[in-house]
Parts: C-alpha cells; structure tokens; sequence
C-alpha cells in the first residue's frame, strides 16, 4: 500500500499505535480462544486505508487491492466506477448469480464513495436484482432502503450510475418502465415529502423524465406506513407503501446532482444519460432568475431567520437574526474551533445564565446551520449595563462570576469567533469584518509602523499611543477606541456632540471624562453612550468615561470640548466622521450573527432504555425492570420449578458431542453451531432454506430454560457474590440466531456499574469539539507523561519543559471529560476482571486511578456509521466534551456542529463485540464497529476537514475583501488550508491557529438547560435572558415558543387522545382500538389508556401564563383559548357541570 | 300528534326525548294525554327519556276513557295541511351534477296547492320573530350532542362508546342472522375439534356478529378479517376464489360492525366466510310524505380565508333575497324554507400550520361576526340551520356540541345552532347533518370511493348505518356513552360537506348530498391536487327530494 507521508516523528507515532494495538489484539484472541465468545478471535477487523475499509465492510475479498491499483491513475469517483464494473465482472470475488455480482458491485462502489465508513453500502442497498421488460429482455433493478440517507446525495446518485456501468458489463438491457410506473413513482416521491421531508423536490416533470430515461430501475423496500392511493398493486412494484429510499436516491440523489453525474457521464462516455442535459437545462433556469436578481443590487448580508425556526422552551435565543447587540463575527480560528465549531469568550457564557456551555449546540444564522461552542478567552466578552448604571465589558471569567447578580441588561453578547475554511466550506460570501487588532496591526505594520514595538503593547495602546499612530502612520484608528458609530443615527450623534460639548469636563490629565449623570439619562445621551458601547461608570452622579480622547476627537471636539463643526452632510454617521475628524475611523462590527441555541452539550454513558449489563433475554420474568435476580427466582406457577423461564432463544448444536445448547462454545470445547429447522415444516436441516417449503429455517424458538442453574453457576465461574445493586438482562434477543452473551460478562459489568450496547461493547458518548493544540496544565497530565507519549516540542520547536508550552495534538490523541476518564477506568478494571476471573489469563491494565488511563487505546465511533476509528487518550477534561484532533472527527464523517458519537476502550472492543449480537434489522448494522480504521490519512477523511485553515494570521487583502463581501472562493488558493498540506508531511504537524485561549475547559460545567428541572421552569429561565439581552425580542421568543413548541404539542396531544391506541399493564400487549371486552385478549390483563388527559393539558396554564405576560399577538392568544375550550369540552362532563353545588345543598 | 310536538313537548318540560320513546307515544291512541301523564310521573333525575320511562299500563289504567277521545285519527293523518303536497316517491333520479343547467330545471313548477302554502309562510314568519324552534314551529332537533357531552376521557368510556356501537349495529343485523356469542366459538376449540361432535350434519356453519379489529391480507391472497364482539374475538378468512365476496370484503373497513356466516374449519381457529352481512338500509322503507317548499344546502363557507369566494358568496345571498335577473331564479328563491350549513363556516385559525397566512381575518370572533353579518341579509322567511366543521371554533373531537354562547350571540336569534352530527326535522323531511371529516378516512380504505365522487363515500356511510367507522386515523372522537354517529333513524337526507366537492346520490329512498365549498382551490389543495368545486349549491325540493344544482 501507499505509505501515508509523514515526518519520522509521525511515522513513530503511528507505529507505537499500531505495535500497541497488535500487542492487544494477541492478548484478546489468546483470551477469546478459552472463553465462550461466538468466535475465538478478534472480530473487528482492521484496515490501514480506504481500500482496507471498503474490503472489510463488504466482505468481497480481493477488492482492497484492486482499489489501490485503480486509485494509482484515477480520481476517486472514477475510480469507484471502474471497481463496480470489475467485480461485476468476476475479476474479483465469487458469486453465485448474476445479480448478486451485481449487488457486490453496486456496494463496493457507493462503500468507496463514501470512504468505507458510513453504514449506507451494506444497510442503505438491500438487494439488487433482475427483472423483465414488457419486451422479454432483462433489466437491473437496485431496492434501496432508508439508511441510503447517509451516504449523502451524490454518492446515491452515483450509485444509480454504478448499476448502468456495470449492467453494460455484464450485458443486461435498461429498464423500460410502464405508464402507470412513471406515475407511480411521482405519486410516491410527492407522498414521501408530505410525511417526511426532502432537501429537494423535483416537479411531476423532472421525476417523470428521470423515472422513464433511466436505465436502473430504482426500487425500494417500504419505509413509511403509508400507502399509495392510485396506482396500487402494479405487477413489478412489490408494495403499496412508500420506498422512502427510493425517493431519496431520485429526488435528492439523481433530480439534485445531476450536474455531477453528468461529470462523469462525460469522462466516461457512457450513452443513454444524454436526458440529464435536459434536466439541468430545466432546473438551470430557475437558478439563473435567482442570480439575476443578486446582480441588481449591490451584495449585502441580509439577515436570515431560519436559523429562528421551531425554537424549543427552554432553549433561549441569544441574538434575533443580525441585530445590533447579537454575537459580533470575528474572523479568525482558535486552537478549539474551525470545523463547524466557533468560539465565545467563556465569560459571555457566565453572563447569560449558564446556557451555553463548551460543546453546547448553537443554531446560527450564518455561515453555517450550527455549531459547535467553545471557550475562547482571547476574543471580547459581552458589555453590561449593571444596576449602578455603570457599563463595563465583561472579559475575564472571575470578573464574570463577581457581576452576574449585578447585570440589568446585556448590551452586548460579545464577539464570536469564525474561521474563514467555515465560510468556505459553506461557500458563504465573506461577512464584512469589524475593524480588528489582527487587521489594525497589519496596516501599521505596512505603514512601516515601528516594529520593535511589542505586540502586546500595541494590543491595548493608551489613548496617546494609539492616538499618535493613528496622527504619525496615518493608519486608522486603533479598534480599541472605535466605537459602535454605525448603530446610531445622525441625530443622536450631533446631539452626543452638544452634550459633551455644553457639560464634559476634562479632567486629570485629559484622561477622564466627565459628564452629569441625570441630564445624560433624561436627554438619552447615556443610552447613546450605551449603544456605541463606551464604556462608563457612575460616580457621585456623574458619568466618567476614562480615556476619552479618541472618542472626544471622534466626535469632531477639541481639546476644549468645542465642536469643530456646524452640520452633518452624509446619511451614514461613520461618513460624516470620516470627513470631520483627521484620522480614519472603521465599522467597529459590520457583521451580526443572530444565534440561539440548539441541543445541550453531551458527556453521558451510552445506555439503552431500559439499561441492561448484558445481553441475556429474560422475557417478562424479570419483570418490567429486567432484573436477573426475578428471573432466577421466578415460577410461572406455584407448581413450576424456580428459575424455570420461557424464552425466545437460540437452540445450537455442538457438531462433536451432539449436546444441545445455547452457548457459543461446547463444555468438550467444541464451537458449536445453530441448529437450524423449518418453522413451517418442523423439519430440522441444516440449510439456510427449507428444502420442502423454500422457507428461511431459523434456530430460534421459545424455549424453557434453567435460567436459576445458569445465573448460579455463572456467580460461581467468576468467584462473584450475588450482591449487585442491579443486574440487569434484555427482554429478548435482536440477533439473528438470539445467542446470548455469556451470563459472566453481566455479571462482571454489573459488579463495575457499567452497561452494555447492543454490540456488546461499552460506551461513552460525548460532544464533538475540535482541538488542534494542548497545553499540559489544562488537560491533567504533566510534561514527563506527555514526552513519554511522543510530545517532545512544542509548536516553535522549544523541547517540551514547561506544562503552559503549546503542543500540537497528535492526529489520533483525545482529550475526554473527567467523567468519561472515569467510566473508562472502570472498563478497564472490568476487562481486567474479564481476564483474570473468567478468561483465566494475566490482567492487561492494572490500573487504579484516573491517571492510568492516559496513553490507552480508544475507538472512535459514530452514528450512522460502521467504521471505529482508533486513538489514543492523551489527557481530561472538565469540560462535558471529546476533544480531539478535527482529522479524528472528519474520519468519523462528523463535523463539530454539535453532534455527538461515543467512545469506547478499544480492549472492549476487541474481547466482547461480535457481529452475531447486532440486530437482525434494517439499521442493525449502523453504529457498530465493523471494521477499525487504524492510520488516519488526511486524504481519506471526510472533505470537509480539508478546508480548514491553519495559518497563524489572515492577511490584509483577506480582511480588505470581506468589506465588499468576497466569495470566500478568491482565497481557497493563497490560504494555508489543509488541503494545500494534503500529501506532505506538513499534513499532520505545524498548525497554527490566529487566537489562542488559555483555558479550553473555560465557562460553566453544564449548560443550564441540563441544570433547571421542569420544561416551566426552562421557560422561565429562557424568557428571563431574552429580556435582559439588547438584541432579543423576548415577547417574539415567547411567542414563537408557543407557536413552534406548545401550541403543536397541545394540538397534537389533542389529536393524539382522541384517536388513542391502548395497552395492556400486564403484557405489554398494543392494541388500536380498545377491545371491545374492555380487558386485554391476550392475557386478560388490565387495560389502560396510551395518551393521558395530563399529558394533553401540561403546557396549557403556562401557555396561557406566557400569551399574557409577553403579550403574544392576539392571533396565538385566540389559539390558546381555543384549545383550553376544547380541553374544556373533551374532559368535562357537561351534565355534571350543570349540577352546580347548589343542588346539593 | 306530530312526533315533532311530541318532542317540544318535552323540550319545553326541560327534557330529551329518545326516538324511540317519541314513536312509542306518537303510535299511543291518545298520545297527549300520555305525554302529560309522563310529565308528572316522570323521575326529576332522568334527563332523556327512554322507552322504559313511559310506563303504558299505569296510564292505561288512570286514563281508561281518553282512547276513545282521540280514537279514529291517527297521528299522522292529524299532521299539517302541507302533506297535501302529492307524494312524489317515484323520484328516482337525480339531476346530473356534472351538467347543471338551473333554467332547464323542471322542478320550477310550483306545487299545486301553492296559494295554501303561502299563507303558512307568512305565518312561520310571525313565529320565527320569537326564539326560533323551540317555539315550535317547523324545526325540530331530534339528536345533537350539544349540551349533553358526558365524555371525561377515561379508558372505559372509550370502551363503553364501542360497545354501544356494537350493541346498536349488531341489533340491526341480529334480525337477519341468528349469531352466537364468539366466546363460544373459542371455547368450542378449546375442547378440540370445533363443533364436530356436538352438531353432527352441516355442524359447521356458523354466524357471528363482531366488529372488525384488523383487515389484512394474507400470503395467499386471501383476506383475512378478525371480528370482535363483547365475548372476544375471533378470525374471519374470506377466500380469495370466491370472487364476489372477496369484492365485497375488499370494502370491509375497520371498526364497522358486520355479520359473517360461514364454515368453521377443522381446528376451529377461523371461519370461513360464505356470507357477508352489512346493517344496511332496509330495502323497503315507507317514505315520508315530506312537505312542500324548498331546502338549501350548503357547507363550508371559510368566511375569513382569504380563498373565500366573497363574490359569488354574495351573489347567492342575493339570490335568496330574490335579487336575481333570472326570473326562474326569482321564483325559485321564493320558494325556498330552509338553508342548512353542514360545517366549517369560518376558517378558524390555528387549524394547520401557517394558517395565518391565509387568512383574511385573523381573528376567530371577527369571522364570526362577519358570518353573522352574512346571515342577517338572508330573508326571515329561511329559516337557518348550521353545524359546526373541523374548522370551527369548538372541540375538534367528534361528536362537536354547537357553537359556544359567545360565538351564537354574535348571530340574530333567528338561526338555529345544532351539533355535529345533528339530525333535524325540516317539518317532516328528516336531515342528518354530518360534516364529513369521516370521508378522508372512507376516500383511503375502500377502493372506489374518491373526493371527486364524495356521494359515493356517504352511501357507504349509509350501507354501514354509521357516519364514521374508522377509529385512529384522521376522525377525532369523543367517547361519549352514546354512538352519535349511528344512522337510527333513517333520514331522509343525509348531508355532508368537508371535501369541497359537489356529490348528489341516492340509495335506498334517502339523498346524500355533498354541498361543496365557498372557497377556491387552497394551498394545501394545489399540493394534494384536489379540484374543488366551489359556489355550487344543490336545492332541494322538500315534497319531491328532486335537487337542483345552482352555480354562482
């Protein structure tokens, strides 16, 4: 294979991982060869690149090479083509029909378009086959299935291409659909939409020309309850119901890429797909009126509101869309940001009430749908209104702390920090920029400013420093004393102008300003002193604003006060000061970015509900908690043996002893096998169909079983007491052949307090964060563990001495909240367990405390994929998020939008997940660690992550442009992106990042959405901020509120009663409709209802409460009203109302 | 006596009245003296009075002498002089709706007699001054939910709400089968070998009566069908190869009660079915005589979106106020006694998502008011009927009581508010009202039924004597002790609206009517692709039940 290219220190580091990983994957198949695991070896298999992944996921061996082999001269998609066409071929694998080569193919192919990591190859295409046209000759058709979603648009599309390459292949004709196909599927796609959602939805037109030309016959399992109306019941169409796959790979594969299709139509020269001229010709149009009208006027950011959209109680809106007050953009990347993350100053978390915390989701208007929040103290806090009057900002956290109480009003939410790889990859026109120290010191520096000059100094000039530049170098002047002149009107500003005029003093050296408090208040000065933000006290009724020279200067005054000028001659105020004042003064924040939050951050236990410790089926013997200790002492009658338990279980077949039974493994040591049978027939083969019927034999039946002998015997195999808190089993197995785990494994699980997944594997889920550079202090672990771990220098080369130096992370290093280090430390003493009390080998950890954890192996994983990805912990903390390197997360295919995927031990991995637990479903394949990928290769991750820039500063021409709102395309190729390191050791070392923070676990532990308790209180909460903020309508957040989140939940509850289906309390039994003999007809239990007269009515009081208080337009009040009536009318009884209490007086 | 004097009768004394208790007194030799006996007799705490309320031989023997005072007449003879009116039940078809020509009606003729019917006019109109019905001239509410919902939304109503639906179906199918209790179909399979032993002979034909709990279809493609009754349930296979009863069971829809006779197999698990019963309407039913003068019907109005046809709106008030060119038109306006609404008269707000978006007027009380201000124009010699819609300002679950006070207030006293459903008696022509939500559900479970022929799914309304079968899916209800939904009585017309399109059948002696919609083609309909056939409104001819079909 091709070596990655990297520096001997990261080839040194990618070899102590990998010999690490080898090291543990000898010890676990020694293990696993003594135990009664469902295989003697390790079941994850690894995969060192692309070609690895997409072999193993698959399963057709031979293809790994063939794809390093195509990839030597061909572009990826290309050379996805060129491999579905050579294994449908033969050239590589063996099948037993045609379309099952078919099938192979179309799975290699769309599994390498998406990097062999998302779950879409093996779970999205559930078959493919041939069918027959009206004319006698053959036609492919592929069954798409839901989880096709995940491979994203084009590699659906492509996988449409993939089939017709390899069709031609294999010389089978194009699909000739009938009249009342074409219909059915525009019938279909239109419903598809109204119960779920498309990005995109094609016209009648579009889908009747894409379904007729097209040479696949796209078709799909059903998805969605919901039935077509017409055109049922068609001869080649298996199902009434909507394929909801099949409407995705139309719509927003094929109908939405077909410009990228049509790419590779081209190189290729593949015929029959000249239709898809004709349908970008016809969608083109549309988008040429669009671009039409950008050209009319000139390019403006326009404030955008769906950002605002569905807004939850209890979930606050930090900034309306672009409004004075709201989150004020700052170009630039933190070592915790980029990559769909941005960053606040901690201290602006603190001040608005805990809500945000690191790793808390913020839904923002631009540029992207959301992101990802992270500390960054080097960016400006937010500027205050305190109850003294006084206006400070906020940008130290303590101080942060010591005002909270104090805050009447948030003028200002602060900067938001965002890289410009965010804006590109959104092909987002660059924002303008504020006048910044990052660009201020730029034009000084080409103004030949002087450069001896600390840097720090020039951050935070006096008045007369940064006066003289500006007077000396000609340059603007400093940000530091620019205010917000762009929020306010002429008016205001002539009228500030008189004031200080008629009433400043001067004093103490020119260096504070003072101005009466009561004429300023009652006049709306101080409220104009507010909106620019100058920052003020108050002091024996005056108003002081210390250095106040530039700000006087800006007014067009004098050294005396005296107004330098008669009247104003331009619109905008910033023009009019621009031609009184003899220094240049800039938009100090051109750019509003209107945010609310999204979902909490997460840093949790991945559990399932209820939460088992193994996977052990117990049926209804356990009880509804699932409890082993029931079902060891439970009796199905007063006559039945104790422990005597009726489940759905596997039955195997030991094939040397011929001994029955259910575990894995044989006691004569043999593996054993499922011993199949006929649930039609009776009959017991060994064969995957019946010979006599054609029916799938399974060995899975309900069976009795000893489960009290089992449960003992297993406390007594470990040497463990039966005294666990809680020790919990599933109600019934989800695997194929229904094998349980070994009951041990439970057993020892429970004694540590952990749980199990589906998979067998023990998992910690936390929020996605990137972080690209550590320092020692803030992650818990010294300087000498870290050298041990390889990090020798810091980032300007300094051997490592001293625990503030800043390090580059390493590309498969984490850092993991404390928790999570915890809940790790207890796998680890599990599996050390594993080893020594039920494997009867030496223990592998040892470990006893926290700080044995550094240096572990971990996996990555995410939902939706199959692909774990190995790394390595490198130290904690506080915060509730999984910091890691932007390249780990882009190799989970995530981006640090606020999404969350899990961790977990890579030792844990390797001994207890199997294959052979996952479910036996649609989707049963997702999230499991199917294949591990070993080496992280920049070019093989998820694309995005190569628009991520890593320079130390942005360049003037860069903020100069952002001033006329630049396609942030002019710049992809003179920015020091990753994709310009791509295949050169500088891929994985020497990042820099333009803001530093000193502390990436700054700010409040959890958001305060986790903290506060009923959704009222949230509410509460949530209004209680909007109120205070300057740049939120509180009054529209509540409505909107109650619009998105009360009044649906009201009316849908409502809905819900009065169509309510009902359930039994004893088993569980669903039935639509209540039985007509009032209890259940399964088991006579009792029946109850499923929605209740307290789950309609819940946000109905508060409802009404906030309609009020917020004075919600009287169109939502009526709404509320309404619903309260029907309420009213549902749950009382109207005879019983008119018996007043008089008649029974 | 009336039927319907009986009624105000108790109305008046502050009392409902059952059907079938008003029948029982109306066919008494001297039913008013029954009807005062009753009233003193009564128990204060009954609120509807039942049949087994009228306690017949201790009247009998208080008033042994008052069957002769009335003996001779009986009460239907004693009724109005408008049963003069011929009788016209050989009405069979039905002006086409496709091609409603109004000029070319030939019903413009007026009733012989008319000159009588003129003078009974002016006098309604003396009486309709004062509080409507209850004074008693010709309306008559004969059930409506309002005022008398019991519901508090616990599980057992629910279950009572489908047991009095099964008890009041099964009964109608019980006089054409003889059918068993399930459980003993299970319990005879529980002792093995079904009824083998114990019948001998044809041992194995058996009927039952359930209501259906699932439809489906199975490997073979048979239908499978599982009945249930109060005893228990039971399975129902219908074979694919008897073809027309397949036809017939691919109409079966959940939760209608039907009547199966059929063979038990071996095993006893299942029946299979050789007969499908349906409650139905009788096939000979005697016609009432109705009465003269003209009904209008019409739905769905929208007053406040901004689809609704102001114009054409106005045009047919004009018309009703005899303001018309067409002197046809003229005539025919004066003829007119009756305007009946089946629902949604407003938009309402809130309704679904976005709505404010559509909506002329955004407050609730403001289209309300605008209706009112509609309604005033018509003439007093209509008299007004209206129901409420899924669009209208009261509970969404069905059965919906009338408008609250707040919203009738806003009205003249004139108009008469009734729930949905509601049957009423327009002076001897019985109207059951239903809005129509039921249709969304019938449209998607039985294959022919379609919103353009919205007739077609109110006759299988009628061929399952129930408004609205299908529970869960898109119908609300309220689970009241009563199935308010049940068609007992039959009615003469029934009336819906809800789908915007214009319907007229018939089966079996009574008229369906769809009376469409005021509002154009919605948003919401352009995405479903829904054709609304708005401004047309079908009159019919109360003597004859021959309709006309107007366009405005």
């Amino acid at each position: 294979m091709a070596e990655i290219v990297a520096s001997k220190e990261m080839q040194e580091y990618f070899n102590t991982l990998e010999s690490t990983l080898k090291k543990e994957i000898e010890i676990v198949n020694n293990a696993r060869s003594k135990g009664k695991d469902p295989k003697p070896h390790v079941e994850i298999p690894l995969a060192k690149d692309l070609a690895d992944r997409v072999e193993n996921l698959i399963g057709v061996k031979g293809v790994a090479e063939l794809i390093r082999k195509l990839e030597e001269t061909r572009s990826r998609e290309e050379a996805a083509l060129a491999l579905g066409r050579e294994v449908a071929q033969g050239k590589v694998g063996t099948f037993d029909s045609k379309s099952d080569a078919i099938e192979a193919a179309i799975r290699v192919s769309v599994a390498m378009l998406t990097e062999g990591v998302v779950a879409a190859p093996i779970e999205g295409i559930d078959r493919a086959g041939i069918g027959k046209n009206d004319d006698g000759s053959e036609y492919v058709s592929i069954f798409y299935a839901g989880p096709i979603r995940s491979a994203g648009g084009t590699a659906q599309a492509l996988s449409v291409l993939v089939g017709d390459y390899v069709r031609r292949g294999v010389g089978i004709d194009r699909y000739k659909p009938r009249k009342e196909e074409v219909e059915r599927y525009i019938e279909e796609i239109m419903l598809y939409k109204r119960v779920a959602s498309l990005q995109y939805t094609p016209s009648e037109e579009e889908i009747r020309l894409i379904v007729e030309n097209c040479p696949i016959c796209i078709d799909g399992e059903p998805t969605e309850a919901e039935e077509v109306e017409g055109h049922r019941n068609l001869d080649r169409i298996g199902t009434n119901r909507v394929r909801g796959g099949m409407a995705l790979v139309l719509a927003e594969g094929l109908a939405l890429k077909a410009p990228k299709i049509q790419k590779h139509v081209k190189k290729l020269k593949i015929d029959g797909w000249e239709w898809l001229d004709q349908l970008i010709t016809g969608t083109k149009s549309a988008a040429d009126d669009s671009g039409e009208e950008k050209k009319e006027e000139k390019p403006r950011i326009k404030p955008k509101d769906k950002y605002m959209r569905d807004l939850i109680a209890g979930r606050p809106v930090f900034s309306h869309p672009s409004r004075p007050g709201g989150f004020r953009l700052r170009y630039g990347r933190s070592r915790n940001t980029s990559f769909a993350a941005a960053g606040i100053n901690p201290s602006g978390m603190i001040v608005m009430d805990d809500f945000i915390a690191p790793g808390t989701q913020l839904k923002v208007e631009r540029p992207g749908k959301a992101a990802g929040m992270a500390p960054v103290d080097s960016i400006e806090g937010p500027t205050v209104k305190l109850r003294s009057g006084d206006v400070v900002r906020i940008d130290r956290i303590d101080e942060a702390y010591n005002l909270r109480q104090e805050v009447e009003e948030i003028i200002d939410i602060g900067e938001i920090l965002i890289n410009y790889g965010d804006f590109l990859e959104n092909n987002h026109p660059l924002a303008p920029s504020p006048y910044c120290f990052e660009w201020w010191i730029q034009e000084y520096r080409k103004a030949g400013g002087d450069q001896s000059v600390d840097e720090e100094d020039l951050k935070d000039p006096s008045q007369d420093v940064a006066l003289d530049i500006s007077k000396k170098y000609g340059v603007a002047l400093h940000p530091k004393f620019t205010y917000l002149w762009h929020d306010i009107e002429n008016d205001k500003f002539e009228q500030l102008a008189d004031f200080i005029s008629e009433n400043g003093i001067l004093e103490s050296e020119r260096t504070v300003l003072r101005l009466p408090y009561d004429a300023a208040l009652s006049s709306g000065v101080k409220r104009t002193l507010e909106l620019l933000l100058v920052l003020h006290k108050i002091s024996g009724g005056m108003i002081l604003i210390e250095e106040p020279l530039p700000f006087i200067y800006t007014l067009g005054l004098d050294d005396e006060l005296r107004k330098k000028w008669d009247s104003l001659e331009h619109e905008e105020v910033l023009d009019n000061i621009n031609q009184i004042t003899e220094f240049e003064v800039r938009p100090r924040a051109p750019t509003r970015i209107g945010a609310r939050m999204g979902r909490p951050e997460k840093s949790d236990k991945r559990k399932m509900s209820p939460a088992p410790h193994v996977l052990f089926p117990i049926a209804e013997s356990g009880g509804n908690t699932r409890k082993l200790e029931n079902a060891a002492s439970f009796k199905a009658s007063t006559n039945a043996k104790v422990g005597e338990i009726t489940v759905e279980i596997g039955n195997r077949i030991c094939p040397a002893c011929g001994v029955e039974t259910i575990e894995y493994r044989c006691d004569c040591g043999e593996y054993t096998i499922p011993k199949l049978f006929c649930p039609r027939c009776g009959i017991s083969v060994n064969k995957k169909e019946c010979p006599k019927c054609g029916t799938k034999t399974t060995c899975t039946s309900m069976r009795k079983i000893d489960f009290k002998s089992i449960y003992q015997k297993a406390f007594e195999k470990v040497g463990e007491r039966d005294k666990l808190d809680s020790f919990k089993g599933v109600k019934r197995m989800m695997s194929k052949d229904m094998t349980p785990e070994p009951l041990e494994k439970g057993i020892l699980r429970a004694k540590h307090d952990l749980f199990t997944f589906k998979d067998g594997t023990v998992r910690y889920d936390m929020s996605d964060i990137p972080l690209t550079h550590i320092r020692p202090s803030e992650i818990g672990v010294t300087c000498e563990k870290l050298k041990e771990l390889g990090y020798e220098e810091d980032i300007y080369g300094k051997p490592l001495t001293d625990p503030e130096q800043v390090l580059c992370l390493k590309v498969q290093d984490l850092v993991i909240s404390y928790d999570c280090a915890d809940y790790l430390l207890r796998t680890m003493q599990y599996i050390d367990d594993l080893f020594v009390k039920y494997y009867k080998v030496d223990p592998y950890y040892n470990a006893k405390t926290r700080d044995d954890t550094v240096g572990i192996l971990l996996m990555g994983l995410a939902p939706h994929t199959s692909a774990g990805v190995l790394g390595r912990l490198v130290g904690f903390t506080t915060a509730a998020v999984g910091y890691a390197h932007p390249f780990f997360h882009a190799a989970k295919r995530r981006n640090c939008d606020g999404d969350e995927d899990c961790v977990m031990l890579l030792m844990d991995g390797l001994l207890n997940f199997s294959r052979e637990y996952l479910p036996d479903k649609r989707g049963g394949k997702m999230d499991a660690p199917l294949v591990l990928t070993t080496r992280l290769d920049p070019s093989e991750v998820d694309k995005e992550a190569h628009n991520i820039d890593v320079c130390e500063s942005y360049p003037l021409e860069f903020y100069e442009a952002t001033q006329r709102i630049a396609n942030p395309k002019e710049f992809e190729d003179t920015f020091d992106l990753i994709s310009s390191r791509l295949g050169t050791p500088l891929q994985y070392e020497k990042f820099m990042f333009t803001h530093d923070t000193s502390n990436i676990a700054a700010g409040p532990l959890k958001s305060a959405y986790k903290t506060l308790g009923s959704m009222v209180e949230k509410m509460d909460a949530q209004l209680e901020l909007g109120k205070k903020i300057r740049a939120v309508d509180a009054s529209d957040v509540a409505e909107r509120v109650l619009i998105s989140h009360f009044l649906p939940d009201m009316f849908g509850n409502l809905r819900a009663f009065s169509r309510q289906g009902t359930r039994c309390v004893k088993c569980g039994a669903k039935y639509r409709r209540p039985p007509l003999t009032g209890s259940c007809q399964k088991c006579g239990g009792r029946v109850i209802l499923t929605v209740h007269e307290g789950a309609v009515k819940k946000y109905f009081e508060v409802s009404m409460k906030v309609a009020e208080e917020y004075n919600v337009s009287s169109y939502t009040k009526q709404r509320i009203e309404l619903i309260g009536y029907d309420m009213k009318s549902l749950f009382e009884n109207d005879r019983s109302k008119q018996m007043g209490l008089s008649d029974f007086m | 006596m009336k039927e319907i004097n009986v009624q105000e009768a108790f109305l008046e004394a502050g009392y409902q009245i059952s059907p079938e208790a008003v029948k029982l007194i109306v066919s008494h030799s001297s039913p008013k003296d029954l009807v005062c006996y009753i009233l003193e007799h009564i128990d204060e705490s009954v609120f509807v009075i039942e049949i087994e309320h009228i306690d017949l031989p201790s009247f009998e023997s208080e008033y042994p002498t008052s069957q002769k005072a009335d003996s001779g007449t009986t009460s239907e003879a004693s009724s109005h002089p408008g049963s003069q009116i011929s009788q016209n039940s050989e009405v069979t078809s039905v002006e086409a709706p496709v091609n409603p020509v109004v000029s070319a009606s030939p019903s413009f003729s007026s009733p012989s007699g008319y000159g009588t019917d003129r003078s009974l006019n002016t006098s309604i109109h003396a009486n309709s001054n004062s509080k409507g019905n209850v004074n008693g001239n010709n309306i008559s509410i004969m059930s409506d939910i309002t005022d008398m919902s019991t519901c508090v939304g616990e599980y057992m109503e629910f279950v009572q709400y489908f047991r009095n639906r099964y008890s009041k179906l099964s009964d109608m199918i019980r006089g054409r089968i003889t059918a068993r209790p399930i459980e003993s179909l299970n319990r005879n399979r529980k002792h093995g070998g079904g009824l083998k032993r114990s019948g001998g002979g044809d041992y194995s034909e058996v009927s039952i009566i359930g209501m259906v709990s699932e439809v489906r279809s199975t490997a073979n493609g048979h239908k499978m069908l599982q009945l249930e009754d109060p005893t228990g349930s039971f399975l129902v296979l219908v074979h694919q190869a008897e073809k027309d009863l397949f036809e017939e069971a691919s109409k079966i829809i959940l939760d209608e009660v039907i009547g199966i006779t059929g063979s038990l197999t071996n095993d006893g698990s299942l029946i299979v079915a050789k007969k499908i019963i349906l409650p139905d309407l009788p096939n000979i039913s005697h016609r009432r005589e109705g009465t003269w003068g003209k009904a209008v019907f019409t739905s769905d109005v929208h007053i406040g979106s901004s689809t609704f046809l102001e114009e054409e709106w106005c045009s047919f008030l004009d018309f009703l106020n005899g303001k018309c060119d067409n002197d046809q038109m003229k005539e025919l306006s004066k003829d007119i006694r009756f305007l009946v609404i089946a629902g949604d008269l407003v938009d309402g707000i809130g309704i679904f998502p976005g709505q404010e978006h559509e909506l002329d007027i955004l407050d609730i009380y403001d289209q309300y008011a605008k209706a009112a201000e509609y309604f005033s124009q018509v003439p007093e010699h209509i008299q007004i009927i209206i129901s409420p819609g899924n669009h209208d300002a009261v509970r969404q679950a069905e059965p919906q009581p009338r408008f609250p006070e707040r919203i009738t207030s806003l009205f003249e006293d004139r108009i008469t508010f009734v729930g949905n459903p509601a049957l009423v008696d327009l002076d001897g022509v019985q109207v059951l009202m239903y809005h129509g939500r039921s249709i969304d559900d019938l449209v998607a479970s039985i294959p022919g039924v379609s919103y353009q022929e919205p007739e077609k799914a109110m006759i299988e309304m009628l061929k399952r004597r129930h408004l609205s079968p299908i529970y869960g899916s898109r119908v609300s209800i309220a689970p009241e002790k009563q199935d308010h939904f049940v068609i007992d009585p039959i009615p003469d017309i029934l009336h819906c609206g809800h789908v915007h399109t214009i319907g007229i059948g018939r089966y079996k002696n009574v008229l369906a009517i769809n009376s469409g919609t005021w509002q154009s083609q919605t948003e919401f309909q352009k995405m479903v692709n829904v054709m609304p056939t708005p401004a047309q409104v079908p009159i019919v001819d109360l003597s004859t039940l021959r309709t006309t079909l107007l366009h405005f």
